[in-house]
């Protein structure tokens, strides 16, 4: 349960919502600014439940089975508050910050 | 059913959270503060200071003070120092029915501290499950409206159905009943695992309270031997009557600490003095979510090990790890600070909950609103900023009340009543969109007079610097919140004086 394992915790999350969102063709449409293909959907939201799967994984490896599924809980709260506010306020953002949080989660990993 | 299933689901949410609202705003918000109880504690000391200690040192400390000044005591109670709480703290037990009697030691001399007298962060942990109140009457009050909110909670997935389909959707842009809506849906659904988990263990926490039959009916009247059983606490022995010599304290507590890890928290002696005195080593929990701890009792007299806590079986393992995922005492300071965060998003959901049935019913223009209405408004900003109004005043009040007034922990209970009591007075007289931006503004101004008044007070420089930001940060949010309201308000008052129709004098006029 170290500041890291969460940090971890928390980019998975985030990388995975933001991924969800932009699958969503409301959302998508508000981010891009043009609408998907389905395939491009289908893509978005396997993406987006895969690194939601690893970030259980993570939060259960590294804080055991214990802890870990309130961690990852607690990811999902703070990691889908972010997602929300970044699509309300800087949409523009949210592309970019996801893919962000992919390095960032495995430079945590390595640490952790 | 004369309605559909959904209807009757709405109906049922919108009651049952409405009336359990206020209590349970201030609920979650003093819980919330409650995850920083230590933390707390300490600043609202900023005499003690935090160093090393030896638990059994301390404890054999606590014991003499407490030979010489509750002699005739049923049962003793020491709590070792913690780093976050840097002093000896000793209650004793005089009669059943009577509060336990309590004193802080230093640590070092034995000696009452020279601390200002205050509960700390104990005051919002009381707040959240007594309500302040007399116990029971508090602990039955919270229970209701958490067994009512669990109601509204169910009922409100069925209602709000579209929250997993507009998951991520807050529409600022739209009507103002819509932006309310996304609000209620989105702090709701972002942490719907932690406000049910949240609101069903805190039932359970109490739940032998609620309930009791079962354990009378089972243990017919001997509930003591339920807890015993449970694992959570060791047999009382019932006094000989004749005096008794103790044995050294000391190696006992060291034989205890020998086949314990955990570091010892507490030592309790019960019927001190007698023949059949027994002493308790109480350690701290093990790393895990369940609240248990080790424990080993000894015969005062002799030296002999009577009894050891058991280890949990699996009933009394759930029960306890529903505390513990409740209290979050497991909880690193990362981990902690998403138990804050989803405590807020809770107290959020419940606040724009109570907005949005107002905003729901507000008259066309033109209307008056009714009695209820105005009612339910003036609380609503009664409660949710008058709360905090009420703690920052508390904050304050242990910075500003003289050192050594008499019962001063009472007073600072008083300024926090009276705060949030004056508050609620502004809320029901003035028009009410006037009353958010001025509390609202009020609350911001107490929250960041916080800080600047600590460091003013006391000579403790920066070593609060995670609380000063936190309250500066409170203090930002609310006034940025009032300023939102008001310059909403004036939109809104703009766009209604263009638009022709039936005259209306508006509430109050707009700044510039």
């Amino acid at each position: 349960m170290t500041p890291l394992s969460i940090a971890l915790n928390l980019a998975l999350s985030f990388a995975g919502l933001a991924a969800l969102c932009l699958a969503m063709d409301r959302h998508h449409r508000a981010i891009a600014g043009r609408g998907q293909t389905r395939a491009c959907a289908r893509m978005l939201r396997l993406a987006g439940w895969a690194a939601l799967a690893a970030s259980f994984a993570a939060a259960v490896v590294t804080s055991d089975w214990n802890f870990g599924p309130v961690q990852w809980i607690g990811s999902l709260t703070g990691a889908a508050l972010l997602v929300v506010g970044l699509v309300s306020y800087r949409p523009a953002w949210i592309r970019p910050a996801a893919l962000l949080a992919l390095p960032l989660a495995l430079a945590a990993a390595l640490l952790a | 059913m004369r309605q559909g299933f959904r209807q009757s689901m709405a109906w049922l949410h919108t009651w049952a959270g409405l009336v359990t609202g206020w209590v349970m705003f201030a609920v979650f918000v003093t819980g919330t503060a409650t995850y920083y109880r230590a933390d707390l504690s300490l600043w609202m000391r900023p005499e003690l200071r935090a160093g090393p200690s030896d638990a059994i040192p301390a404890a054999e400390r606590g014991i003499a003070y407490l030979k010489a000044h509750a002699p005739k005591a049923m049962a003793w109670y020491v709590s070792a120092p913690q780093p976050d709480r840097p002093v000896i703290a000793v209650y004793w037990m005089d009669s059943l029915e009577a509060p336990l009697g309590q004193a802080m030691l230093d640590v070092e001399s034995g000696a009452p501290t020279k601390a200002r007298d205050t509960q700390g962060g104990d005051f919002f942990y009381r707040f959240h499950y007594e309500l302040q109140m007399m116990p029971a009457l508090g602990r039955w009050i919270v229970g209701a409206a958490a067994m009512i909110l669990l109601i509204a909670l169910i009922s409100g997935i069925v209602t709000h159905r579209r929250i997993f389909a507009d998951f991520f959707t807050f529409r600022r842009d739209r009507s103002a009943q819509r932006g309310w809506l996304d609000a209620h849906n989105v702090t709701g659904v972002l942490a719907l695992p932690f406000h049910l988990m949240i609101t069903y263990t805190g039932i359970v926490t109490l739940g032998v309270m609620y309930m009791p039959w079962g354990v009378t009916a089972a243990y017919k009247g001997d509930d003591l031997r339920f807890y015993v059983e449970a694992a959570q606490t060791t047999t009382w022995r019932p006094a000989a009557g004749r005096p008794g010599e103790a044995v050294p304290l000391a190696p006992l507590l060291a034989r205890a600490q020998g086949e314990i890890s955990e570091p010892l928290e507490m030592v309790i002696v019960n019927n001190p003095g007698d023949a059949n005195a027994t002493v308790v080593a109480v350690f701290e929990e093990p790393h895990g979510l369940a609240h248990q701890h080790p424990q080993i009792a000894f015969d005062a007299a002799s030296g002999s090990v009577v009894e050891r806590v058991e280890p949990l079986k699996p009933a009394a393992r759930v029960f306890t790890s529903f505390m513990g995922l409740h209290e979050a005492h497991f909880a690193s300071t990362a981990l902690r600070a998403l138990f804050f965060l989803c405590g807020l998003l809770g107290a959020a959901t419940i606040a724009t909950g109570l907005v949005l049935w107002t905003v729901a019913r507000a008259p066309k223009t033109g209307e008056a609103p009714g009695f209820g209405l105005r009612l339910v408004r003036g609380l609503n900003i009664g409660t949710i900023l008058g709360l905090p109004i009420g703690m920052a005043a508390f904050f304050l009040g242990n910075r500003l009340l003289p050192v050594d007034l008499a019962h001063r922990a009472t007073w600072e209970g008083g300024v926090f009543f009276g705060a949030w009591a004056l508050a609620a007075v502004v809320s029901l007289l003035r028009p009410h969109r006037r009353a958010w931006t001025e509390l609202g503004l009020a609350a911001g101004l107490l929250f960041g007079a916080v800080p600047v008044v600590g460091a003013l007070t006391t000579d403790r420089g920066l070593d609060f610097l995670a609380f000063d930001a936190a309250m500066l940060g409170l203090g930002l949010a609310l006034a940025l919140g009032a300023r939102k309201v008001s310059h909403y308000e004036a939109r809104r008052q703009a766009a209604k004086a263009a638009r022709p129709g039936p005259a209306r004098v508006p509430e109050g006029l707009v700044e510039a």
